[in-house]
């Protein structure tokens, strides 16, 4: 487990670029759809869901959701 | 509510009768969500669809089954609102055992769980406000949630600030099989979210979110045995998310990271790194690696067992804090997820999504797990479809 947690993390690292913030006519690929955080909607509830009821973790994405009797 | 007794191995257990759910308070993912970047009024609505069929399972022992379709709805309103929506209709069966994972303490139900949420957002010129509310029914659990947030970005939109706050009502009514004389059990919890998302280059967002979490009332799980657990609870999780874009052959690495902690001694890290790849003009692929590790409750009761090999069942003297919930114990899990997206036309896409979950207490890092408990085994496929309008 713990070899598989630093290969992800090199993996995560991997490619790293030069950290400038972008100008305004540089933001053509952090509009890309892929580098949207999130962006399937019912893709993340329904994964995070699943994780939250067999987990004993939950939060960090958003508030408000509510509670459930789930198994 | 449909429900039956199956019976497994025996095991020296007291208490077990009629069966029903196995239930345990959870908290749903959150209505008002961190904006990925500088929030504006969306130009396009869209509608989508996707239905989710969910196993699991431990080795020789078949447990819980879902199946559940769900709808999205997002439209803009002129260019300064948006409303958007969700329901799911939740379709439940099988069976989780009442104590750790003794399969002989198991019974067979079905249940229904709908619920919706809507968000209404007021767009300016370098912030959003959003107002939203959720609301959840089961036969033996109701919840109602609301939600308030903001976002806030820099001059040169690179930074956005986000704050949120929710906050949710629930009534608890255990039926057939929980513990005997409890109805009418309520619980209030309270939710902070604030966080900042930051473009660091051309190709790099990342966003950082602090979460905390406060709530009082009934925890315990009625359909579990000897589950007391405190009239309180904290949480905190800190995120964070990166995602790059590979230039070279335009595809994104997403990474993220989440530490939790909470008031029950339980101590977690999340790790997720996805690689989100197009192989043609309209084809993505993302293959997607979990990992997962926590440590155990500090209520919660180790297996133990005779020389039969039978679960044997603690005293606790009456109000003590105790749970065998196999998700209190510590453990580590690791997920595998590939998801295709087909985009048909300029309007329309199609996707798929498989994952493959398992749960071992030999794999929890930074200590060792809890004994006595068989693995956890999850799949599930998402199937779904999606228009621009």
């Amino acid at each position: 487990m713990k070899k598989a947690i630093s290969a992800a993390c090199v993996l995560v690292l991997a490619g790293c670029s030069s950290l400038t913030p972008p100008q305004a006519w540089e933001k053509g690929n952090l509009a890309k759809p892929g580098m949207t955080m999130g962006s399937d909607t019912l893709d993340e509830r329904f994964v995070q869901h699943i994780y939250s009821s067999k987990e004993n973790a939950s939060g960090g994405y958003g508030v408000g959701g509510g509670g459930c009797g789930c198994n | 509510m449909k429900h039956s007794i199956k019976r497994g191995r025996p095991a020296a257990s007291r208490g077990a009768g009629g069966g029903a759910v196995v239930m345990a308070a959870l908290s749903l993912p959150g209505v008002w969500l961190a904006p990925a970047h500088a929030e504006t009024a969306p130009e396009k609505g869209v509608i989508a669809f996707k239905y989710l069929h969910y196993e699991d399972s431990q080795p020789g022992f078949d447990r819980i089954r879902v199946n559940s379709p769900s709808l999205y709805l997002m439209t803009p309103i002129g260019s300064q609102w948006s409303i958007e929506g969700s329901a799911v209709i939740d379709s439940v069966s099988g069976a989780t055992p009442r104590w750790q994972t003794a399969v002989s303490s198991a019974s067979v139900m079905h249940e229904e769980r709908k619920a919706a949420d809507i968000k209404v957002t007021r767009y300016f010129n370098r912030s959003s406000y959003s107002l939203g509310v959720s609301t959840s029914h089961e036969h033996d659990y109701v919840s109602n949630a609301l939600s308030l947030g903001g976002s806030w970005s820099s001059d040169d939109n690179n930074t956005t600030w986000n704050v949120g706050i929710g906050g949710s009502a629930d009534q608890i009514n255990p039926t057939d099989g929980g513990v005997p004389n409890v109805s009418g059990k309520t619980k209030q919890t309270g939710e902070l979210i604030a966080g900042v998302t930051q473009a660091l280059s051309s190709n790099d967002l990342v966003q950082v979110n602090l979460t905390y979490g406060a709530g009082h009332g009934y925890y315990d799980d009625p359909y579990k045995l000897l589950d007391t657990r405190p009239d309180r609870r904290e949480q905190a999780a800190l995120l964070g998310r990166w995602n790059h874009y590979l230039v070279g052959d335009q595809s994104t690495l997403r990474a993220t990271y989440r530490f939790y902690r909470d008031s029950y001694g339980i101590t977690a890290h999340t790790v997720q790194g996805e690689w989100a790849k197009p192989v043609s003009e309209t084809l993505i692929l993302t293959p997607a690696i979990r990992l997962y590790t926590q440590s155990a409750a500090n209520f919660y009761a180790t297996a133990l067992n005779d020389e039969n090999g039978r679960p044997v069942l603690p005293d606790p003297p009456p109000g003590q804090l105790n749970s065998g919930d196999q998700r209190l114990s510590a453990f580590g899990a690791v997920g595998l997820s590939l998801k295709a997206e087909y985009r048909l036309s300029a309007l329309w896409t199609v996707d798929a999504k498989f994952e493959a979950y398992e749960q071992r207490a030999n794999w929890r890092v930074g200590g060792a797990g809890s004994t006595g408990l068989d693995p956890f085994r999850a799949r599930a496929v998402q199937l779904g479809a999606s228009r621009k309008f």
